[in-house]
């Protein structure tokens, strides 16, 4: 059964929008480039307070004492907090799957080197931090689960006693008849690699203020929030406050990417705000607390995978086992991330069966958290490292392997093994077009030629899927429960006929205030500066979730549609009490509401607003005169999980080809990105500057993490990196500027055709990048198994090949 | 990321500078000099670095200069690595310096930080000392007793180290001209564009009658200070010129490497194998640019 929606609801009414699939200007952007914005750090409250946070120096400790005294002798400091308070105070925070989780300071025992350990509020950062240095505390250290293999073996340390066991989640998921596809393949290629730890690294890391009200008993939090309505479900959750009496009010952050969590610093702040007498208490995370120990941190994998092949190249089989770390608990909902596959697991391929061996545990290392792509760069880096493997194994160029196993346009909307549905796509024609756009003939014989010189140039062609538009039920395997996720969005007219639309989430840089805008402008006839778009604080806010998911241009343009179609709906019913006639007589055109017979008779919105805002004694008494209305969307026809995790869960099936040309220096290990092509297919592009910053981006991530990135720690479980000089993020320099192509095949199933674009370039550039490097140290006989390719790793391996 | 409290001086000439730095070592205050703070000023808030006092040299504009005193070009210590980057007489006298200069970090931070700045610093994988090293240069140091010269080869004692004592202050860095014909080259290998190398080499030699002459091969980013390769330049030293050659001095340099660094980068035999990469590829390019 294919999704149904009712679509009129979410149609334009008009043929020839004016901005909607135009490159216009974006509108956040005047305030971002005069430096006007109101980050949180600009914010200062009157008598507002400055939180710091002393963090546990060892992986695994049992804490026998604290000693505040000299601290709180201070001058200047205010109020101090310590895991005494916060037992009699808090609960754990909540997880998946349950009882992974920790208090906001470290209660009896830390886990992790950074865990927060006790904190003080001050009249500034700098007397914080010097108080954080006069407090002693004595630890007991104990025996530490430095990585993911430990805390499998026999005698590990536990990390949460009451579980009596490191290992969080494991399961086997059979989707199909996977083994007889093993028995009868002509071929089986197997690989095994370790992807390291890398992470989201916004320019802002989190910050916030917040403010316990001692007279009410409830919290107002502003701070640099994606995810405000799950913030205030969290906070209710771990301060035992009734969930109305949280507000979060979102301000624009400088970037998130999914690192922004600040559930431990929000919880932190409130109740020094609390011990403080209720004066407003800031905590900006700083970088160094950032990286050792904030939402920065993910995927921390160790893979073993094989393909089941026929002689032909068909593939047919799927096996990929998965030894993922969480570092020191589930707090950072990282396990949605080994989830997530499910939703594209056999890629663009027509894979028949798969299975999935699933090991999830803690460790020493700090929680891991989401970040941009959520889990699946990793794995697509295995697939399509197999999908060449494949190829070489039968004599098949890479491009011609993938070719032969997509899923064909005519297959949807196609139901995969792991059971979501991709509701369209052209998967031949983007390869088509990608190789066509990099001359992928002249990049062969240009490798060829290199390689007579003994030079190392190599090819990476890789393919995938990007599901959009995320859905709870497919996380349903890490134990989140839920089907649905609401946007919601609240259209205003003034008297004016001016349009203020509010939703429920900050700005962060992708661009959806202008979507929005865009479409509002469309639908009215109006120009886009009469809309103004807002966020509300939490609890003004309609039903929101907030960016995430590659959702919310999708939701947004749903929510925005629904809620302007209720308008029209009121102005033809106050235009037919105005002009003597039936609302069915009227339609919206050109700015105005007119009868369809005679176009002349017309009233334009801002009369329909102003009459219904200032003179409804023109309008019978039962009439609603607001000019405004509010609708929340969630994606149509999600399923419940089966017993194998199975359901229809991300509503959009976005595909994309990149192909990419490195030279490897054989003797330097050094990897130069020489050409990078990505053709991709998102559906109907809302805004084609948005789809194009969204996929550069992308590729700035994919390649950190292809090259540069990881959170090294050594054997004992201590960390290596605490600064941007340890953890290497891609600057202008590293980032190739990619030529871009576009393939447009409609979604069936959203408003206006479009899919989620947020993350589909993440979630293959490292194997696009890797592909390439394997490529080109084919001749050499070595292949890169370990991210990040990095110059001293490469060079290591030629080496140890002897070659 | 705070720093810890301290006390903030901005003389207004050198002789209160000095003055200054004398008397705070008499009450036995641990000062340091600020320049352009493009290093201080992280280890300060990363409270790796905690001194009592900060002196700043900004206001000491008589030491922005660049300019030339016969054959040697002089430079002030606060003039700012984009002043030394962007500077023609550095371009045409000094094309090594300003090779290396490119490489410092970014551009931003070469507008904040000073060029004297990196020779205190003594950072072991900085470009300077090893162009300094390279290229002879001298420099003008002043304190308490007046002022005294010394050459780099003695300047930099170790990691983070020199031979300035805290209450001196380098003034001046001087720059001697390279024998005409001499061909030079500067190479590293960093992970990312603008960051401090893994490894690197400054080579300048003179080819006579098709034979290397007067070969200087300095390696930084690989010991405890710059270094220079005698073993490695004993090996082209008054030899016809190929690029066996040169590969077997860049083995010889290698090998004699003592203990090279090892960090997240870039491991000890990994470094040693990047200085003999670059010595081979320094010497070619050297030679390739030597006026015979
Ligand atoms: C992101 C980044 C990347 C960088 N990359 C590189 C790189 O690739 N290569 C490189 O070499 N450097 C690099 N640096 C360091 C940079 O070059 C610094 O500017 C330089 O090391 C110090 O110069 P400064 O003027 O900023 O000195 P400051 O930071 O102010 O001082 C540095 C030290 O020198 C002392 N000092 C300064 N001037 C004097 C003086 N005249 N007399 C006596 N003592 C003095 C100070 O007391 C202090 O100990 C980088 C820095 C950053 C932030």
């Amino acid at each position: 059964m294919t999704t149904d929606m009712n679509n009129s609801l979410y149609e334009l009414p008009t043929e020839s929008p004016r901005f909607v699939g135009q490159q216009v200007r974006r509108i956040e952007d005047p305030a971002l480039v005069s430096g006007s914005v109101e980050f949180i750090d600009n914010v200062t409250l009157p008598g507002m307070l400055h939180a710091a946070i002393l963090r546990c120096p060892h992986p695994h400790a049992r804490i026998v004492s604290i000693d505040t005294t000299a601290a709180r002798q201070l001058p200047g400091v205010v109020a101090v907090l310590t895991g005494e308070d916060v037992k009699r105070w808090c609960n754990p925070v909540v997880t998946a799957p349950e009882g992974w989780g920790a208090y906001c300071l470290a209660v009896d025992k830390a886990r992790f080197v950074g865990e927060p350990v006790m904190a003080i509020a001050a009249t500034d950062r700098y007397i914080a931090e010097d108080a954080c240095e006069l407090v002693e505390v004595e630890y007991e250290v104990l025996p530490a689960v430095p990585d993911a293999p430990a805390a499998i073996a026999a005698d590990s340390p536990l990390l949460f006693e009451n579980q009596n066991s490191n290992v969080m989640l494991q399961r086997v998921y059979d989707w199909g008849e996977v083994e007889p596809l093993f028995e009868r393949a002509d071929h089986i290629v197997r690989e095994t690699f370790r992807w390291n730890r890398v992470g989201a690294n916004p320019m802002e890391t989190f910050g916030c203020i917040s403010q316990w009200n001692l007279a009410d008993n409830s919290l107002t939090c502003r701070g640099s929030y994606q995810t405000p309505s799950f913030m205030v479900l969290g906070r209710s959750a771990s301060l035992n406050l009734p969930s109305n009496k949280v507000r979060i009010i979102a301000h624009p952050h400088g970037g998130s990417f999914g690192g922004k969590g600040g559930p431990r610093g929000t919880d932190i702040s409130a109740l020094l705000s609390r011990k403080a007498g209720g004066r407003p208490v800031k905590y900006i995370e700083d970088r160094a607390e950032y990286l050792l120990a904030g939402g920065g941190q993910s995927w921390d994998r160790y893979y073993e995978a094989a393909l089941a092949v026929m002689a032909d190249g068909t593939v047919t089989g799927l096996k990929v086992k998965l030894l993922d770390d969480q570092g020191a608990g589930a707090e950072g909902y990282g396990t949605i991330s080994v989830a997530k596959p499910l939703a594209a697991f056999t890629g663009p391929y027509r894979i028949q069966a798969a299975q999935y061996d699933l090991t999830v545990v803690a460790t020493n290392r700090a929680p891991t958290f989401a970040y941009r792509g959520y889990g699946p760069p990793p794995h697509n880096l295995v697939l399509e490292t197999l999908m060449d493997s494949a190829a070489r194994e039968l004599g098949i160029d890479s491009a011609e392997i993938r070719r032969r196993n997509y899923i064909q346009p005519e297959q949807f909307p196609y139901t995969i093994p792991s059971g979501n549905e991709y509701d369209s796509g052209n998967y031949p024609e983007v390869l088509a077009r990608a190789l066509q756009m990099a001359d992928y003939e002249a990049l062969r014989a240009q490798q060829q030629t290199a390689r007579d010189e003994g030079r190392y140039l190599g090819i990476g062609v890789v393919s995938t899927v990007e599901p959009g538009v995320f859905d709870w039920n497919a996380y349903r395997t890490a134990g989140v429960q839920g089907v649905g996720v609401p946007e919601g969005a609240r259209v205003n007219f003034d008297m004016l006929g001016q349009v203020t639309v509010t939703v429920g989430f900050a700005l962060e840089g992708q661009g959806q205030y202008t979507v929005a805008a865009q479409v509002v402008a469309d639908y009215f006839g109006l120009e886009m500066d009469a809309v103004r778009v807002v966020c509300a604080s939490s609890d003004a806010a309609p039903p929101h979730f907030g960016p995430g998911g590659s959702r919310v241009g999708v939701a947004l343009t749903g929510a925005v549609l629904g809620a302007c179609h209720k308008i029209a709906e009121k102005f033809r019913r106050v235009g037919a009490v105005l002009l003597q006639c039936e609302p069915d007589d009227l339609e919206l055109a050109g700015g105005a509401v007119r009868m369809r017979e005679r176009p002349e008779a017309q009233l334009g919105l801002a009369d329909l607003a102003g009459t219904m805002l200032a003179r409804s004694d023109l309008l019978p008494p039962d009439m609603d005169p607001h000019p405004g209305a509010t609708h929340v969307w969630t994606p149509p026809g999600r399923t419940e999980p089966d017993e194998q995790g199975r359901c229809k869960s991300y509503l959009t099936a976005a595909n994309a080809t990149h192909v990419v040309l490195v030279e490897v220096d054989p003797d330097t290990g050094v990897t130069e990105i020489l050409k990078y092509v990505i053709v991709d297919d998102c559906g109907t592009r809302l805004n084609p500057a948005n789809v194009e910053g969204q996929v550069q981006g992308g590729v700035a991530q994919g390649v950190g993490a292809a090259l540069l990135e990881q959170y090294v720690y050594t054997e004992d479980g201590q960390p290596l990196v605490s600064t941007f000089a340890d953890y290497l993020m891609p600057t202008l320099h590293e980032v190739p500027i990619t030529q871009k192509g576009a393939v447009v095949t409609p979604s069936p199933f959203t408003p206006l055709g479009a899919k989620g674009c947020g993350e589909g370039s993440i979630h293959i550039t490292p194997a696009a990048v890797i592909c390439a490097i394997n490529d080109a140290l084919q001749p050499l006989g070595v292949k890169v198994r370990e991210t990040p390719a990095s110059p001293s790793r490469i060079w290591n391996l030629i080496r140890e090949a002897g070659t | 990321m705070k720093p810890a409290p301290f006390d903030y001086y901005a003389p207004d000439t050198l002789s209160d500078v000095v003055a200054l730095l004398q008397r705070l070592e008499n009450d036995d205050i641990d000062a340091k000099v600020l320049a352009g703070g493009q290093s201080l000023l992280p280890m300060l808030s990363l409270r790796v670095a905690r001194p009592e006092a900060l002196v700043d040299l900004r206001k000491l504009a008589d030491l922005n200069y660049i300019r030339e005193e016969g054959d040697t070009l002089a430079i002030g210590a606060m003039t700012t690595k984009s002043a030394v980057e962007d500077s023609p007489l550095v371009q045409r006298r000094q094309p090594l310096l300003h090779a290396a200069t490119r490489l410092v970090g970014h551009r931003q931070i070469r507008n904040r930080g000073s060029f004297g700045g990196s020779f205190t610093q003594a950072d072991p994988a900085s470009e300077y000392p090893a162009a300094a090293i390279a290229l002879d240069m001298e420099l003008k140091v002043v304190g308490p007793d007046g002022e005294r010269r010394v050459a780099a080869q003695d300047f930099f004692i170790t990691y983070m180290t020199t031979d300035l004592d805290t209450t001196e202050v380098l003034t001046e860095i001087r720059v001697p001209a390279l024998p005409a014909g001499t061909g030079w080259s500067f190479q590293e290998i960093a992970r990312r564009h603008g960051d401090f190398a893994m490894a690197g080499v400054a080579v300048t030699l003179r080819v006579e009658n098709g034979v290397c002459r007067a070969p200087r091969i300095v390696a930084f980013g690989v010991g405890a200070t710059a270094l220079r390769l005698p073993e490695a330049e004993q090996v082209v030293d008054g030899k016809a010129l190929d690029s066996a050659l040169f590969q077997e001095a860049g083995h010889a340099g290698a090998a004699a490497l003592e203990e090279p660094s090892s960090d997240v980068h870039a491991s000890a035999d990994y470094r040693r194998q990047l200085v003999a990469v670059l010595v081979a590829r320094g010497l070619a390019e050297a030679v390739a640019r030597s006026a015979a």
